[in-house]
């Protein structure tokens, strides 16, 4: 398998991880609550977890809130989406002016709820964020493939994996 | 060929302001918002590291955005752990008679109004009084630093990407990615 495939594959493991953990929080708070305490906790720093604006499982309510559960699940399909379209490559990112549009409708809901100007509904965080999350993928996964090819391959440029190639 | 611009220099001042930001009461609520604080913190260390490049210097690539990132987001989870703990020695005891005084107020207010049950109030507020004698805590301090050492550079690296994408040159440097 190519390198970039397999860190590709490593990624998509990584963010299955992440959503995963967000759904496993509320899910096995009955069976093992030390593990889904430890999941809430993991999610506190990035995440204000109000109860009133999360998503629920069984009664209880998922690691994140509304709009990070809609933005990391969308992040999620989006990032399945790259290795259906083979856009690996830096160079098949999008116009810079789609991460601008993507992020605008959040940036927007965020401030005017702030300002009391407008309440943000369940709706605008869905939508807000799934828009964000599912355009993000685009710009940040293909220069990380990138970025740890080149890593690799100045690794191997000073002689590294020297032994790792001459046991193959 | 002039050598590419030291990251570890842009990683410590953006790590200052990430741990900062993300530290002071108020300031830190930014981080509600998915991380928002410290992902700008990777997208500030991007663009001021492209503010160093000059002509003669190599390309910008986005290796470069990743191990900046990466620094960038450790020492900003070092910074963090840093000015919280310096916050909970000077300020620690107004900090939790404020939290103490305003949560007692509004559980009790919610008694007098009927929405919750007077055992539920006590509950609550033994919750609270143990969460800020476990604040001070250095169990608390460790398992913090261990969490935000993990997420810190992953978003501080997502930042520096989405970065590297805006601030990217218009004619990237070729790459082999496949090996």
């Amino acid at each position: 398998m190519k390198f970039t495939k397999r860190t590709y594959l490593a990624l998509l493991s990584l963010v299955v991880l992440w959503c995963g953990g967000i759904l496993l929080a509320p899910a096995v708070s009955a069976i093992t609550p030390g593990v889904s305490s430890f999941l809430y906790s993991f999610y506190s720093p990035i995440c204000h977890q109000t109860d009133a604006r999360s998503f629920h499982l069984f009664g209880q309510k998922l690691g994140v809130c509304i709009r990070c559960s809609s933005i990391y699940g969308s992040f999620f399909l989006s990032v399945l989406a790259i290795a259906v379209t083979q856009r690996f490559s830096a160079h098949s990112m999008p116009n810079r002016l789609w991460i601008m549009l993507a992020i605008l409708p959040m940036v927007v809901d965020v401030l005017l709820t702030f300002t009391g100007i407008h309440v943000s509904t369940m709706l605008t965080r869905v939508v807000t964020g799934a828009l964000f999350g599912s355009i993000l993928p685009f710009f940040v996964v293909p220069p990380l493939l990138e970025g740890i090819a080149q890593l690799r391959n100045q690794y191997l440029a000073r002689g590294g994996f020297v032994y790792a190639r001459k046991t193959q | 060929m002039l050598e590419k611009p030291n990251k570890l220099r842009i990683a410590l001042i953006c790590g200052a302001v990430i741990g900062v930001v993300s530290a002071t009461p108020g300031l830190s609520l930014i981080n509600c918002c998915c991380c928002a604080g410290v992902w700008l913190g990777g997208l500030l260390a991007m663009y001021l590291y492209k503010q160093e490049f000059t002509e003669g210097m190599p390309p910008l690539e986005s290796s470069d955005a990743l191990m900046l990132g990466l620094m960038a987001g450790v020492v900003g989870a070092f910074a963090a752990v840093l000015v919280n703990v310096l916050i909970l020695v000077t300020f620690g005891p107004i900090e939790a008679e404020l939290v103490r005084s305003i949560a007692g107020k509004v559980l009790d207010r919610m008694s007098e109004q009927g929405s919750l049950p007077a055992d539920m109030v006590e509950t609550l507020k033994d919750q609270i009084e143990a969460s800020i004698k476990d604040s001070g805590r250095m169990s608390n301090i460790f398992g913090g630093l261990f969490i935000t050492l993990i997420v810190y550079p992953i978003f501080t690296i997502l930042g520096a990407l989405l970065g590297y994408s805006i601030f990217r040159p218009k004619t990237p440097p070729q790459t082999t990615l496949a090996q």
